[in-house]
């Protein structure tokens, strides 16, 4: 027997108890180091019942209210003996959970045991932790300690670790959130963070978007709705009392109204005193609190709706209060006092830091650019107080709808989270051909609902709504195969860029090229930097770590000549300042596409015949998984049945962007998608490794002249292909054969064309003429692909124009 | 005026006529019965008899009204399978169409309690995320309600999307 030893009955220990041997389970591999919670846990879990006594009941005592009197009678002693009794009764069970709690968070697993009589052990897998948030009650912040609750999952109960130690618990959230998000981050090498403020809790990497100033918060408490109308009612009541000479009956009335207005100032101020709404590596973290401090995190991609507050008051300061809808905190439709998960996401702010807060929620959407249109004359029948507020509109990305003038209300569900649409209409409304429509999202603050609408626009908004939200989510899953917004960078993450390009070695002055992804600077002779843009860190960390294991996969299967074409690799890769990097292997010789600016015909047409053996090489690379594959991005490696379900599942998300711009452009767009369908369905063919963009710009060319290695005297040729991407699948090899054929023509220089022409000639004398049949079909494949770039790159959204003309 | 509630270029789908006989005998069973006991709990209690006989007044004008309306009732439920969405219509004095996506289903439920059972009628419940959605089809044939529960899983799981 291996008892582990533990301290002995006294409930405040003083040595740390943190790690002991765990009881050995018989066929147990490895004994794990289990952990138990920090060794104060009972003392103050026997505190916090203590205090919540005297709270909720000393008030009542000292009021001399009936009750008052009541308890009064009993006598103190006996009241103070009572209150003392359950104290220790909490703390007694505090101890025994705590003596029977024991966890292991390591490299493998995150286990839990608990129980006395009915041991419980959970294991939670790391993909499944949705939020991992700190709480530290006021008794437990004083000694230094927090609470470390885990969710995994709707529905869960979740996982409360009480009480650790801040640092620890600040290092085990990071940790845990690092490996919720898929990265490989290793315990080990997560670091504590600077000494911890007892006021605040900021991660590592966090960068602060908003604080809200104590003035701002207690100024706005003060002005609220909320808080002004139960206020007046108190001294209206009050007044009338002391007038009439009924005062103590009075009292029945204002008491209640009276502590319904301090939870209030319990919620609204004590609740959310410091909040501040950080960026982190992984979402977006609320801090607050006066008392407990509680830092959680707010999982951006479960958003599901938001909701702009103004009470009257506020108008004149411009301030906005912002909820939103989390799935899985549906359960707290409300600011929770307890520390618990909130939804709300700034409780005062300004127009600008708003917008801010919009920009991570729903970046690029700009809710004051919404055209909004509003309820007709007629809805003043019903809502004759506030009908000149009611208003709706959409754009592509969410739809929003207002209402309310004491307090001014907007909500807004994004198209793709949208539950169901309703239409309502009560047998007045009908009438006066009115209707509400209502477009339902999981529980919580947001309820979008465009009321008093005229029938025939309600129909039309409702069903084309449906519409809408079908895109949005067909869309979504694929937007993460897409280059996201090239928004210029702004001051503070030019800033930050440079600080993590410092720290790699670097500089802004070695700067080499950039994509929609990231940027690359030079290091040295043999490798780069890569550095992410913010905004991408969640959407690139899994296509970061794909292609990351993609390039290890080729590297160990390489062989000993190589694949005839220099492949990426991944040196090195994390996190700092929240921006992801990567250390990558630096390619020998140039860009093609620069290159070929500069060359005379003759060297160009050499480098441009051994594109196309560089496409031959990708179609030999060992592929990762069997069949038709996507292998980069988000849900990826996603296998496919077809050629035509890959491909059509990767044209799904360019096309429900590009849908209007191409309704409009191209006549007879329809049928062109139909023959596109026909014909992939008639190509039998062995899926191979599919570059997926395998244009000059992602192309290195070394002259037989310069000093770069593994040139040869034959001339310029193409000797690396970099930049795999959410492009690269498991497909026809023909198509990269049509990217390196025809993705020329989208090139600055002036023979461009005709070089794609003439190399279109070279590979149909290679691979016979069927191959040009079907480099046809990948044109307008490519055509359909890179159509959503109407806007952002004019140029290759008109080349893709001419592709599906063309035939 | 009914545009604002026909399902675009599809014709509703009706419940089983024997949905009007189960809404009458549910009318006669659930008003007298609800305000039976607070007016038997007045009149044996308190002795306020004229009280009691104002809460059966009431169940009779409901009976009445409900009984009256079983017919308009039953028209104004309707369904349709679209390509992507299932709508449903209901509600007499108050209409409601509700618009579900397929790729948004949660869980489909069928019920049949032992009124409906002994009426051969089961009842379709749609679960989104959102517990607004409200979207339950009672009244069905349980071939048409089996049959419309596998076609919506199958339809839900081919066109699911995550949150």
């Amino acid at each position: 027997m291996s008892q582990p030893p533990v301290p002995t009955t006294d409930a405040t220990p003083v040595q740390d108890g943190a790690t002991h041997p765990a009881p050995a389970v018989a066929g147990a591999p490895v004994v794990k180091q289990t952990e138990r919670p920090h060794p104060l846990t009972p003392f103050i879990r026997g505190w916090i019942v203590f205090v919540a006594i005297v709270l909720s009941f000393g008030p009542r005592f000292f009021e001399g209210g009936d009750d008052g009197q009541g308890l009064a009678r009993l006598g103190l002693a006996w009241i103070v003996a009572g209150v003392l009794g359950l104290a220790l009764l909490a703390g007694g069970a505090g101890y025994v959970s705590w003596r029977f709690t024991r966890f292991v968070i390591d490299d493998e697993e995150l286990r839990i045991e608990t129980g006395v009589l009915f041991k419980t052990s959970r294991k939670i897998a790391f993909e499944r932790i949705q939020s991992v948030d700190i709480i530290q009650p006021l008794a437990a912040r004083l000694f230094g300690l927090a609470e470390l609750r885990i969710e995994a999952g709707a529905g869960d109960s979740g996982i409360r670790l009480r009480y650790l130690s801040r640092t620890k618990s600040a290092r085990l959230r990071d940790y845990l959130l690092a490996r919720a998000h898929g990265s490989a981050a290793r315990l080990a090498d997560t670091v504590d963070g600077p000494a911890r403020d007892v006021l605040f809790d900021s991660g590592v990497a966090d960068k602060t978007l908003v604080t809200i100033l104590p003035g701002a918060l207690v100024g706005s408490f003060l002005l609220s709705t909320e808080f002004l109308v139960p206020t007046l009612v108190v001294v209206v009541f009050a007044v009338g009392a002391a007038v009439s000479g009924i005062g103590f009956v009075a009292l029945g009335g204002i008491i209640p109204m009276a502590l319904g207005v301090f939870s209030l100032v319990s919620r609204r101020v004590i609740a959310m005193f410091h909040f501040t709404l950080a960026e982190s590596s992984r979402g977006l973290r609320v801090t607050r609190g006066l008392t407990n401090l509680t830092s959680q995190s707010v999982p951006v991609d479960r958003i599901q709706g938001v909701r702009l507050c103004q009470p009257v008051l506020w108008k004149p300061f411009g301030w906005w209060r912002v909820d939103v809808d989390i799935v899985g905190y549906g359960s707290n439709d409300r600011e929770d006092s307890s520390g618990g998960a909130t939804s709300v996401l700034l409780p005062v702010a300004s127009q600008a830091q708003v917008r801010l807060a919009l920009s991570r929620v729903l970046p690029g959407f700009r809710v004051d650019a919404i055209e909004l249109t509003g309820a007709p004359r007629r809805a003043r029948a019903f809502r004759w107080f506030d009908w000149w507020t009611l208003r709706y509109g959409w754009d592509d990305r969410a739809i929003v709808t207002q209402h309310g003038w004491l307090v001014h209300e907007r909500h807004i569900v994004p198209h793709a989270k949208t539950q169901s649409v309703r239409i309502e209409q009560g047998p007045l409304q009908r009438r006066l051909r009115l209707a509400d429509v209502h477009i339902d999202t999981p529980k919580g603050p947001v309820h979008a609902v465009a009321h008093q609408m005229d029938a025939t626009a309600a129909r039309e908004l409702a069903l084309s709504q449906l519409d809408r939200a079908r895109a949005a989510r067909e869309t979504a899953g694929l937007e993460l195969l897409h280059p996201g917004d090239l928004r210029p960078e702004s001051d503070e993450e030019r800033a930050v860029g440079d600080a993590v390009l410092a720290e790699l070695g670097t500089g802004r002055d070695r700067f080499l090229g950039e994509g929609g992804e990231s940027q690359v600077y030079a290091l040295d002779a043999e490798r780069v930097v890569r550095l992410y843009r913010t905004g991408h860190e969640s959407a690139t960390s899994p296509v970061v770590d794909q292609l990351r294991a993609l390039y290890g996969f080729w590297a160990r299967t390489s062989p000993p000549g190589g694949f005839g074409v220099q492949l990426p690799l991944v040196l090195d890769a994390g996190i700092s300042h929240g921006r992801s990097w990567s250390i990558d292997r630096r390619f020998a010789g140039e860009s093609l596409s620069e290159w070929l600016a500069t060359a005379d015909v003759a060297a160009r047409r050499a480098a441009l015949a051994s594109l196309l053996d560089a496409a031959e090489a990708m179609a030999r690379l060992p592929v990762p998984v069997p069949g038709f594959a996507r292998l980069v991005g988000d849900g990826a490696p996603q296998s496919y049945g077809s050629l035509v379900e890959l491909l059509t599942a990767m044209l799904a998300g360019a096309v429900a962007r590009s849908h209007d711009d191409l309704a409009r452009d191209v006549p007879g767009v329809a049928a062109a998608w139909d023959r596109l369908q026909r014909d992939l369905a008639q190509r039998n063919v062995t899926p191979t490794l599919v570059h997926g963009d395998l244009g000059a710009p992602n192309v290195y060319v070394s002259t037989g002249t310069g000093t770069g290695t593994g040139t040869d005297e034959h001339g310029p040729r193409v000797t690396g292909v970099g930049d795999f991407s959410p492009h690269t699948l498991q497909a026809d090899p023909l198509m990269d054969l049509t990217g390196a054929v025809t993705f020329l023509e989208l090139l600055g220089y002036e023979e461009a064309v005709a070089d794609s022409e003439w190399l279109l000639g070279v590979a149909v004398q290679r691979y016979g003429p069927e191959v040009a049949h079907w480099i046809g079909v990948y044109r307008r494949y490519f055509g359909f692909y890179f159509s959503d770039t109407a806007e952002l790159d004019p140029r290759t959204y008109a080349w893709c124009l001419r592709q599906l003309e063309g035939e | 005026m009914d545009d604002l509630f026909a399902p675009p270029a599809y014709a509703w789908q009706r419940l089983s006529p024997r949905y009007m006989a189960l809404r009458r005998v549910t009318t006669l069973l659930v008003a007298p019965i609800v305000f039976s006991v607070p007016a038997l709990v007045v009149g044996l209690a308190f002795d306020l008899w004229w009280l009691a006989a104002i809460f059966w007044g009431i169940a009779a004008v409901v009976v009445v009204v409900r009984w009256v309306l079983v017919g308009r009732t039953y028209r104004s439920w309707g369904y349709v399978e679209r390509d992507d969405d299932l709508y449903i219509t209901r509600g007499v004095l108050y209409r409601t169409l509700v618009a579900v996506p397929y790729g948004r289903m949660q869980l489909v439920e069928v019920a049949s309690g032992p009124l409906e059972r002994s009426f051969r009628l089961a009842t379709v419940t749609l679960k989104t995320a959102s517990a607004e959605t409200d979207a339950s089809i009672p009244g069905l044939d349980p071939a048409e309600a089996a049959r419309l529960r596998d076609r919506l899983t199958e339809l839900g799981e081919a066109q699911a999307s995550g949150l």
